[in-house]
This record gives C-alpha cells, sequence and structure tokens, in this order.
C-alpha cells in the first residue's frame, strides 16, 4: 500500500470535511480566506453585507465601541439530500481572525434519516476556533432525528484567550409529528463546549462551559425516551458569551426575572390596569403565547455565559418564541442585519 | 400456679446447666470455623465510615433541598387539589435518578479514582452545571462535606489509615495521596475564586479517605439523593413517614440504584450529561416559585 503512488494530485480534502476561515484585512474588511467542503457536506456564501450599524452617524449604538468590521460574512450549512444519512460524519472547521463576525445558517431543520443498525451512529463535529473580538452568530433550524435514528453532534467552540463572542442555539425536535413520531430515536447526543485556549503559563485549556445532552436507553427509567419528555416536543439551549451579545444576554435575564411567578395567586389586582409601558404590553402577550404554547424557559447567568433552555409543546411555538425575543431586544439584527435571524422566521 | 420451692431451684439449676453446654457447644464449633471473627473485623472497618456517611445527621444541610421535587409538583398541579401526587413523585424519582447517574455519578468515581485531578474535576463540573438553583445546592453540599472531613473525620482518618485501614479495604497505599489532595484542594478553596467544592467529586475523594470501598461509594451517592428526595416528598405532603421508607426500600429503588452505578461505572467525565432535559427548566425554574420550603 505504502508503495502505491497515486498519479493524481494530493487531496487535502476528506469526505464530510469542511472548513471556513475568515481573515481580516486592515483596518477593517474581512474576507473569506478560504471555504471548502467535501460531499455530503456542502456550503454556500451568498455575498456578505454591510451591517446596518456601521452608518456613521449612529453613534450611541453600544456596539461601535466593539468596532464593527465593514462586512459580515454569512454561510449556509448544507448536506446533499437535506439531511443525514446513517453513517455519515461531518467535519466542520471554523477559524474566525480577531475582529471578524459571521452568520451561520441552516435551510430548514436538520433531518437525520433512519439508521438499519442502532449501533452505526451518524456524525456532525463542528469546532469553531475564535479570536478576540470575533463573533459568531449561530441561529440554525432545528436537528430533527426521525424515528429509528443514531445521531451524534459535537458543537466545540474555542475562544482564544477567553475572548470572542458567542451567540449560539441547539435545539431539537421530537421527530415527524404529522407521521407520529415522538422521540423514537434509538440515540441523540449533543454536546456544546466552550474552551479558554491553552493559556501561555500552564499550556493547558480550561473548559468554560459543557452542555451535553444525552438520549439513549441508559439511566434505569425502565421507560422509553419519551416518557422523560414530559409532552415536550422541543428542547434547546441558546448560549450567549462576550461583550457584543452583552444586551442580548442582559434582556434574557431581565425577561426571566420578570416572569410570573408560578403558583402565584391572582388577587383580583387586574381590574386596576396601570399605565403599561410598551415593553410591559409586549411582555404581557408574549406570556399569553408561552402558555398556550405551552413553551417553559429559564435563563441563568453562570461563569461569564447567559445559558437559555427552553422546551416547548411544538416546534412552532418555539421557533416564534426565540424570534420574538432576539426580535424584541434587537441589538442581533442591528449588528448583524435581518438575515441572522433567518432560519427563526 | 405455685410451684415448690424445691423443684423451682431444680428448675433454675436445670437452666444455668443448658445455658453453660450452649455456651461450650457454640464455642467449640467457633474453633472449627476460625474465619467468622477476623472476616467481621475487616468488614466493619469499611462499614464504619460508611454509616457515619450514610446517617442522615451528617449535617451536610441535605434537608434544604429537593433538587427540583418542589418544582416539579409546582409544574405538574393535579386538577384536583385534593388529588393525590403519589405517582408523579415516583415518576419524578426515577427522572431525578436518572440525571443524577449521568451528570453527576462519573465525577464521583473520577474524584475517588484520581485525587489529584480533583481541581480540574470540579472546575468542569461546575462548567457542565447549567443553572444557578443547581450550583447552588451542589456547592453548599460540597462545601459542608469539606467542613465535616474537616473538624470532624480527619483527625481519626488523617494519619490512623496508614495502618490497618488502607490496606484491608481495596484501597491499597492511596489513601495518603487523597488526603494531601484533599488539604490542597482546601488551601486552594480559600485562595482562589475559582474554586468552587461541587459535592460529587468531593464525595469521591472524601470516601476514598475514609476507605469506603468504591462501589459502595457510588452507591451511596445515589442512595443518599433518593433519601433526601423522598424525605422532600414526605415535607412536601406527598406521601407519609411510613410510605416513604417502604419506597427507600423497595426493591425497584434498589435495582435501580445497582443498575445506574453499573451503567455508569466506565462513563468518562467528559461523556456526564444531562439524561432528562427538562430537569434542567425544573430545576432552573424553581427561583419563580411563589413559595418555597426547599433551597433547590
Amino acid at each position: 500500500m505504502a508503495s502505491y503512488t497515486s498519479p493524481f494530485a494530493p487531496s487535502t480534502s476528506k469526505p464530510g470535511h469542511g472548513s471556513i476561515r475568515i481573515a481580516l484585512l486592515p483596518p477593517n474588511t474581512p474576507v473569506l480566506r478560504d471555504v471548502s467542503y467535501q460531499y455530503p457536506l456542502k456550503l454556500v456564501a451568498p455575498d456578505p453585507l454591510s451591517p446596518p450599524e456601521s452608518s456613521p452617524d449612529d453613534k450611541s449604538a453600544s456596539a461601535n465601541r466593539h468596532v464593527a468590521p465593514s462586512l459580515i460574512h454569512t454561510i449556509f450549512l448544507l448536506t446533499y439530500g437535506g439531511g443525514i444519512v446513517a453513517g455519515d460524519a461531518i467535519n466542520l472547521n471554523i477559524r474566525l481572525d480577531k475582529g471578524t463576525r459571521l452568520i451561520l445558517l441552516t435551510q430548514g431543520s436538520t433531518k437525520i434519516f433512519k439508521t438499519a443498525d442502532p449501533k452505526l451512529v451518524s456524525r456532525q463535529k463542528m469546532s469553531a476556533h475564535l479570536q478576540v473580538g470575533s463573533a459568531l452568530c449561530y441561529l440554525p433550524d432545528p436537528v430533527q432525528p426521525f424515528a429509528s435514528t443514531a445521531f451524534a453532534q459535537e458543537q466545540i467552540y474555542t475562544l482564544e484567550d477567553g475572548g470572542g463572542n458567542l451567540c449560539v442555539c441547539d435545539w431539537v425536535t421530537s421527530g415527524r409529528s404529522a407521521r407520529g413520531e415522538n422521540w423514537d430515536i434509538y440515540t441523540y447526543h449533543s454536546r456544546n463546549e466552550i474552551w479558554e485556549s491553552p493559556s501561555k503559563s500552564n499550556g493547558k485549556k480550561k473548559l468554560l462551559l459543557r452542555d451535553n445532552l444525552i438520549l439513549d436507553k441508559n439511566g434505569q427509567t425502565a421507560l422509553g425516551i419519551v416518557a422523560r419528555m414530559d409532552g415536550y416536543a422541543v428542547f434547546g439551549t441558546l448560549i450567549i458569551h462576550g461583550p457584543i451579545f452583552a444586551s442580548l444576554a442582559r434582556f434574557f435575564m431581565v425577561e426571566f426575572e420578570a416572569l410570573p411567578r408560578i403558583g402565584g395567586r391572582n388577587w383580583g389586582d387586574d381590574t386596576i390596569v396601570p399605565e403599561l409601558s410598551q415593553r410591559e404590553k409586549w411582555r404581557k402577550e408574549r406570556e399569553k403565547r408561552e402558555r398556550e404554547d405551552g413553551l417553559i424557559w429559564s435563563a441563568a447567568n453562570v461563569r461569564g455565559f447567559v445559558l437559555v433552555k427552553f422546551g416547548s409543546r411544538d416546534v412552532e411555538g418555539a421557533r416564534n418564541w426565540l424570534r420574538d425575543m432576539v426580535k424584541e431586544e434587537g441589538s442581533v439584527g442591528r449588528m448583524f442585519g435581518e438575515r441572522a435571524g433567518m432560519c427563526l422566521k | 400456679m405455685n410451684i415448690p420451692t424445691d423443684d423451682h431451684q431444680s428448675l433454675k439449676d436445670e437452666i444455668v446447666d443448658l445455658e453453660r453446654r450452649l455456651r461450650d457447644a457454640k464455642a467449640q464449633l467457633s474453633q472449627h470455623e476460625p474465619d467468622i471473627t477476623p472476616s467481621a473485623i475487616r468488614n466493619d472497618a469499611a462499614l464504619h465510615p460508611l454509616l457515619l456517611l450514610a446517617d442522615s445527621a451528617l449535617p451536610l444541610g441535605s434537608f434544604a433541598f429537593s433538587s427540583g421535587l418542589e418544582s416539579y409538583l409546582a409544574h405538574h398541579k393535579p386538577s384536583l387539589p385534593s388529588a393525590s401526587q403519589v405517582s408523579a413523585f415516583h415518576t419524578f424519582l426515577r427522572l431525578s435518578l436518572s440525571t443524577l447517574a449521568s451528570t453527576a455519578l462519573p465525577y464521583v468515581l473520577a474524584g475517588y479514582r484520581d485525587p489529584w485531578n480533583i481541581e480540574t474535576l470540579d472546575n468542569d463540573f461546575d462548567a457542565s452545571t447549567p443553572c444557578t438553583v443547581a450550583r447552588r445546592a451542589s456547592t453548599a453540599q460540597g462545601r459542608a462535606l469539606l467542613q465535616v472531613w474537616d473538624r470532624s473525620f480527619k483527625t481519626q482518618y488523617d494519619g490512623a489509615t496508614k495502618g490497618n485501614h488502607a490496606q484491608t479495604n481495596g484501597v491499597h497505599g492511596g489513601t495518603n495521596v487523597a488526603v494531601d489532595a484533599l488539604a490542597a484542594f482546601s488551601t486552594a478553596l480559600r485562595t482562589s475564586k475559582n474554586v468552587n467544592a461541587h459535592l460529587a467529586p468531593l464525595w469521591g475523594l472524601v470516601t476514598r479517605i475514609l476507605g469506603v470501598p468504591l462501589h459502595d461509594a457510588a452507591y451511596l451517592f445515589l442512595f443518599s439523593h433518593a433519601r433526601t428526595v423522598i424525605s422532600a416528598a414526605v415535607r412536601a405532603s406527598v406521601m407519609g413517614p411510613y410510605q416513604a421508607q417502604s419506597v427507600l426500600a423497595s426493591s425497584e429503588l434498589q435495582d435501580r440504584i445497582r443498575g445506574l452505578v453499573e451503567e455508569g461505572w466506565n462513563t468518562k467525565v467528559e461523556d456526564a450529561g444531562q439524561s432528562v432535559p427538562v430537569m434542567d427548566l425544573w430545576v432552573g425554574r424553581h427561583e419563580k416559585l411563589y413559595s418555597r420550603i426547599f433551597n433547590s
């Protein structure tokens, strides 16, 4: 084998591998230095757009402190056939240089197709390396594992010197509910990790956050996976970090604090309606929709991250809620443009 | 019923005689079974610390936590206020044990097996605990365990373990390493802001120092959790104390704990994670409850 010399040029691309690199041309022009991919992965990069907030008269905007780049790149993560087939392995590397920004999107839910062998696990791995001052906004469609599937995905973010800004969501649905699928999967694992790059002093990288969801037959519950889900059809995690997303992070914390108490009594004070601010009106309407859609959520400020968890009785309820929250706060739209929230429409 | 005095005396004599013969017979028998006594000694060296840790009077403050039960019950109010919540409780207990085994048990095992890694384990467990309520509960109990070690167990187990202890229970020569690692960790806790003192890895480390076999340490970790949740159910008026004891004694619970220890025995800490996603929501939303009797 070793003595065989291929007449073709060596290919560095392996099946399912892809890489994205955004570099910065001084003073502030980001360029897509590399975007490559190999079947079954496909990356589509539309023309970069100027951020809405870059207009010079908008000095009051908080994000201007972060020297916004002149262009924001967008990349769609796609797979041939619109989903992941049993045995597929996807491996994507992303590198964002200092001061660059990237919007990652999907086109429809990531469908996981049936496997004949429960032990044959399809995999998707994304590693993103963020230099100080760079930002990744990744608000994709949910993963939709069909019945009889085995899938494991990893999203590993490395923050150089602990810098870098993240607004990333990871959510999963119960399958094709129209076909009566309801968490009829073999296994579903999704791991989100955020690491601080190795420090110069001891050369060790440090785990900042790990969010690892494990759905499989283990757990001694003597019940199927669906019985652990308490009737919810969607679970999601939103991770927010860094100064660029500080306003969004604060917003989620404030709204969580403002949620009505569970089991609180109605003392009939509603008859005296105080003058509500616009935000309070929006909040009341949102809370009403949360109740109707059977959506519950929590937010926590831990280790410099705001971690939002949500569950919902159906997909659209969760999608609408997330869009509503991001839109009402507004900073993502102002800094990244409407495109950033495309998958939530 | 009057027995004549003579007969009375002879009966007494006969009893004394019979008792003496029984004693002799037992003594003779035990000479032929020399194993009984030494093995009993060997067992109680490991049994004693197990009893210490299993004691509900161990001041870890566990009674203050319901591990999400209170929030779960608030999210599952029966339509009739008088309806029983017992079946809801059973579901919760199952899910809660499953969650604890998937998230924390690997850290117990790693804390025991790899004492010098305690600081990294503590950091990684902290990074993996997604909500404020759960972190507070875990560090409160971890710090309490350190206190108990420092104030109560240390004098006995710090040096004494060099003797009979370490050799007789299967933790060969590793106890002093663990004592040193724990001392270093305690120092780091006082001096560094980045140390949290989560219960799971410390439970592993302390049980190792006390000479509790690893399997027992893991079993007790899950058992204590079940006991805490069941006891919370009693105080939340879900069930009475006798019913609670019967749940705790049930073979169903025994099998579950045993199965979870077996399942998690080789799980690496990197692969620890949430197996019941809605649990994070129940625990995280505990602070949104209108009225609370527990801290978690």
